[in-house]
């Protein structure tokens, strides 16, 4: 699938889908962290629940993805290489769901790093300067949705944060490794045949 | 390009002066928000014990966007005066603020015959609840209690302290929810409605003022 073809797709799905205030959204978010600051004492604990919290919408949302854009009539082709599932997620996937486009730096084949430039969950939101939330990595859903979703396609994950624009970065950098494609469960037994 | 100003409270908050600003806010899907606030209501539901616990916690959610809301649309609003009257701030959120968080006015306010202290503001299709199935031994939750919060934080801090909560109605039949923006959906057969009911102290204010 194409650059241009990722991204027209996601344009149209993001047209057919009902939207939501950013605001309201931005808010929630950040209610959210809120809690999770309240009730954990450790930023690795923090971060541990937004990324599981994460993972558990990722499972989820895939199949939104592909059935919307089923329904919309477009094709999905499996992607051939990691490189094209990086290009799907963040211009179709990203721009269906927030509106907005990630951008894709292939580091190796089976790495890549997505910026996002525009982040909806961090609208109105800056951190304190005390020492203790240097190490807080406040989008850290985005890693969840990220292995939730390429889970469910069978590809397995490790997402980190690299750069935060709360924490002083210019821009968000997520950085997305391969570590093994699964293969479906039921397979072994049945392949004898 | 320049570069936003590195302090937050420097940068533009944005509405202020330009009209309506339906077509230029920002939006997210509905999906979106409606994943995100799935996890907000799971992580409660593993820490409580009893549903007006888990209601109570979302209503304690809400209050502070409740809080932040009200001071957004008044900055951005073209009114320079406050409303101090309680019909008058009972309109402002039935109006404007599920205007701007909704797109869409609340379906309807109504006083309470019983009660002088008592409103209830109607909604058909509340965003929060519009993807939510409450099971049974959760019986009488509604998940809208985080919405209720909202509305008692836009109130208290116009200085209208209330007990906001959430309850879900039965159509009444010939009701429908009109325009239901997302028709994929099955149709609902109940409306949220949100009980306000004011404490003594402003009543007793507002007839004051009537004078």
């Amino acid at each position: 699938m194409s650059k241009s073809t990722a991204a027209a797709n996601g344009h149209s799905l993001w047209q057919k889908m009902p939207k939501a205030n950013a605001e309201l959204f931005a808010l929630t978010y950040g209610t959210l962290v809120t809690e999770l600051v309240r009730d954990y004492e450790s930023t690795e604990d923090i971060n541990e629940q937004l990324e599981k919290m994460g993972y558990s919408i990722g499972v989820r949302c895939v199949d939104e993805f592909l059935a919307k854009a089923d329904q919309a009539g477009m094709v999905i082709p499996p992607c051939r290489a990691f490189a094209e599932t990086a290009e799907v997620m963040a211009k179709t996937g990203f721009r269906m769901f927030l509106g907005v486009s990630a951008e894709v730096q292939m580091i190796s084949d089976s790495s890549f790093s997505l910026l996002i430039y525009e982040n909806p969950l961090s609208l109105f939101v800056e951190l304190p300067s005390d020492p203790k939330w240097k190490d807080l990595k406040y989008s850290n859903l985005y890693c969840g949705i990220l292995r939730g979703s390429l889970e469910q396609v069978n590809l397995r994950v490790e997402c980190t944060f690299v750069k935060d624009v709360l924490q002083g970065d210019d821009v968000n950098e997520i950085r997305v490794d391969l570590k093994e494609v699964l293969v479906d469960g039921a397979g072994e037994e049945y392949q004898e045949e | 390009m320049s570069r936003a100003p590195s302090n937050i409270l420097d940068r533009p908050l944005g509405g202020r002066g330009r009209g309506s600003n339906s077509s230029t806010e920002a939006a997210v899907s509905q999906s979106a928000f409606a994943y995100l606030y799935s996890e907000l209501v799971q992580y409660h539901q593993s820490r409580v014990a009893s549903i007006s616990e888990l209601e109570r916690r979302l209503e304690s959610s809400g209050y502070g966007i409740g809080l932040k809301v009200l001071e957004l649309l008044s900055y951005r609003s073209k009114e320079s005066k406050r409303e101090t009257r309680l019909m008058n701030v009972l309109q402002f959120v039935s109006a404007n603020v599920w205007k701007s968080l909704f797109g869409k006015p609340a379906d309807s306010l109504e006083r309470s015959i019983d009660h002088a202290d008592e409103f209830m503001i109607v909604d058909y299709e509340p965003l929060t609840s519009t993807y939510v199935s409450v099971p049974s031994d959760l019986g009488q939750l509604s998940v809208d209690a985080f919405l209720s919060g909202i509305v008692a934080g836009v109130l208290d801090g116009a200085g209208f302290s209330a007990r906001v909560t959430a309850h879900s109605v039965t159509l009444e039949e010939g009701e429908t929810s009109y325009g239901s923006s997302n028709s994929s959906l099955p149709p609902r057969r109940d409306k949220a409605v949100f009980l306000v009911k004011f404490s003594p102290e402003v009543l007793k204010r507002d007839t004051g003022l009537e004078r």
